[in-house]
């Protein structure tokens, strides 16, 4: 079966928190080159691996990942004002 | 100690190491034929030299061995995932590669009398054992 390319924001988030990769590795419990494939998109996590991530950045999992690719944070959350003022 | 290399560096590392090991065997089995000399002998050690110098290169410093032949309980998923599959990969190359060599042996034998000694079956215990991380060598692009 070919699985999806998922698209997701964890360097993003990793940069803007100041954590490194190998910190982070050591967070989730993972290699510290398995977040540099997650980060390039080149290797789709488990169910399990998704969540302790999520929970690590505290943000839900459809933040962190998507089938879609991601816009950046800012934009949506402006985006999002900009339909709520109408 | 674990040292990261290139891709195309391991790639070449790879196909001396296999060559080499060919090459050792075609000297040595053209000497245990025939007649051994001096020519072949050097022949013989140079590649066995060669071979040893690339194993440790791409397999030891690399340290894809370690990850090859690691408990499931020291990998993370991903490097599961990757074994996993050089494991799947190297087992279907070894067999074929087995079974056209036990074909040759059967064809050239003759009432019992084969042209392979035990150097042969150590190869082939090398390949095994080496395969899975020479896939991953060949396949990842950081290790």
């Amino acid at each position: 079966m070919k699985t999806r390319k998922l698209h997701n924001r964890i360097a993003v988030l990793r940069q803007e928190r100041g954590v490194s990769r190998k910190e982070l590795a050591e967070i989730i419990g993972v290699n510290f080159q398995t977040v540099g494939y997650l980060e390039r998109g080149e290797y789709n996590p488990s169910l399990d691996l998704a969540f302790r991530i999520s929970e690590y950045f505290g943000l839900p999992i459809e933040t962190i990942f998507s089938t879609k690719p991601l816009r950046p944070l800012s934009q949506e959350l402006y985006g999002s004002r900009d339909e709520e003022g109408g | 100690m674990d040292i990261r290399t290139s891709i195309a560096k391991r790639r070449v590392g790879v196909v001396v190491n296999y060559a080499s090991l060919t090459l050792f065997l075609l000297l040595y089995y053209i000497g245990f034929i025939g007649h051994w000399s001096a020519v072949l002998t050097i022949g013989v050690l140079i590649f066995l030299a060669v071979a040893t110098v690339s194993f440790i290169f791409v397999h030891i410093k690399t340290g894809l061995w370690r990850l090859a032949h690691s408990s499931r309980e020291k990998l993370d998923e991903r490097q599961i995932q990757v074994t996993h599959e050089a494991l799947r990969y190297s087992y279907s190359v070894f067999a074929v590669i087995c079974l056209l060599i036990m074909l040759f042996n059967a064809v050239t034998g003759y009432r019992g009398h084969y042209l392979f000694d035990a150097v042969l079956p150590m190869s082939l215990l090398y390949f095994a054992h080496s395969l899975p991380s020479s896939v991953i060598a060949w396949t990842e692009r950081e290790v």
